[in-house]
């Protein structure tokens, strides 16, 4: 079995680190053969989301434990949902940390600031409400823009004329969906403006393939999010991801359409 | 960090508040056309409130199942088809703004996630099982599942060619 305890240094000599989410090292000790591995904290940084990072570190190494000295309310919640038992207010070297879980006596011998946390039923009544706060914050996030897209769908229907389409999108399938590749990967935002979006201009005669290409574009290429993509994945990555998307998208959206109209008959 | 969650919040507000500010306009210039319009968008409101709750419920059953860590765990775990297969099936469930997720990849990668498998996610972001019934209201099931099919094929060639292109250490999966 694996746990892992925050540490100031590399070895099982170090200290415990206060904090989880921010400690030098994230040190991996299998209990049962004693080997371990000093893992540098991906989450030193201290910027927000970086105490996630530890997270993803621990699910991802099957950690079963944590044991630490402080861990965020928030982080605490994250390991647990992910079946990682959360052990804080401990102090002291790493290897006697991990000689006292061994020996069940963590949480025996101090008394006092040691807890471990209480686990939540998996799906109980509070992680429903939890899950519709999260639904209620995601929805009041997509709702704005949502409104705002409907609200400007009404003043296209009223104001813009099918002449005033057809001087921009000029019938040929090709040239259209070629601008509607390019519209989709300008806009950004929730997918479901994107139907909508599309719903309206198939109603005024855009083709499908034409349609197909934004809804597909609007979400696997992004040039407003490029330059988070680039920051956190690397320019070369970030472009040529972009690049082909733009360019499948195209192949992809011909291949919808064309098999759909032959499931239609 | 409280004046970006301000920010984040007049961001998200901007656009909805500009399309208000021309409404208010055209109600004091042509009014008639300008309730023609509301009462479009109340027509594109209504018809679109059944999906949305339907929406709601789904999007509270991934909230309640799945968590970031353990998605984005997923990813590196394998190679070859399994790990394609795990990407694309992470990409699906993953759910909130693409920004949020830029750390942990980055995180993943550093670890050693594959740039393949990594781009797979990032493109089957476009399939949102928790948004279908909208799209389907708007499209048709039959059209939805196939671009839903084509979209996650394509994410895999999108995958191997950023994989093959990018040329690195963490090109191709095992």
């Amino acid at each position: 079995m694996k746990i892992l305890i925050s540490a100031d240094g590399a070895d099982l000599e170090a200290r415990v680190a206060n904090r989880f989410g921010t400690s030098r090292y994230l040190v991996i000790v299998d209990t049962e053969t004693g080997d371990f591995d000093a893992v540098p904290n991906p989450g030193i940084s201290g910027q927000r989301g970086s105490g996630m990072q530890a997270v993803v570190l621990a699910v991802s190494k099957d950690v079963k434990a944590v044991l630490t000295g402080y861990c965020a309310p928030a982080i605490c919640n994250q390991l647990e949902a992910n079946d990682i038992e959360v052990l804080t207010g401990l102090d002291g070297r790493v290897r006697e940390i991990v000689e006292r879980y061994k020996q069940g006596n963590i949480g025996k011998r101090t008394g006092t600031g040691l807890q471990t946390l209480r686990r939540e039923p998996k799906i109980g009544s509070a992680a429903f409400i939890g899950a519709i706060r999260n639904s209620v914050n995601q929805f009041a996030g997509i709702l704005p823009a949502f409104v705002g897209v409907v609200l400007l769908i009404g003043l296209f229907h009223t104001f813009v004329s099918k002449d005033f389409l057809a001087s921009i999108f000029s019938g040929n399938v090709a040239l259209d969906t070629l601008r509607s590749a390019s519209f989709g990967s300008i806009l950004a935002g929730n997918p479901i403006n994107s139907y909508i979006i599309a719903g309206e201009l198939l109603k005024y005669g855009l083709s499908l393939v034409a349609v197909t290409a934004l809804i597909i574009t609007w979400v696997t290429v992004g040039l407003i999010q490029l330059p988070a993509e680039i920051a956190a994945l690397g320019t070369k990555f970030a472009i040529l991801r972009n690049v082909v998307s733009f360019i499948l998208s195209i192949p992809i959206a011909i291949l919808t359409v064309a098999i759909f109209n032959l499931v239609k008959g | 960090m409280e004046s970006k969650s301000k920010n984040h919040r007049r961001r998200l507000l901007f656009f909805p508040s500009f399309v208000l500010l021309i409404y208010g306009i055209l109600f004091v210039t042509v009014p008639d056309k300008a309730l023609v319009a509301l009462r479009s968008s109340g027509d594109v409101f209504v018809n679109i409130i059944p999906p949305l709750a339907f929406v709601f419920a789904v999007m509270v059953g991934m909230n309640l199942f799945l968590k970031p860590a353990q998605i984005a765990a997923f990813l590196g775990r394998a190679g070859g088809i399994k790990g394609i297969a795990l990407s694309a099936a992470a990409g699906i469930i993953s759910m909130g703004p693409i920004y949020v997720w830029y750390p942990l990849l980055k995180e993943l990668r550093e670890r050693g996630a594959p740039n393949t498998l990594i781009a797979v996610f990032l493109y089957n972001r476009a399939v949102k099982p928790f948004l279908l019934p909208v799209m389907i209201a708007y499209f048709g099931l039959a059209y939805v599942v196939i671009l839903t099919l084509m979209t996650i094929l394509g994410s895999i060639v999108v995958g191997y060619s950023v994989g093959i292109l990018v040329n690195d250490k963490h090109g191709l999966p095992d």
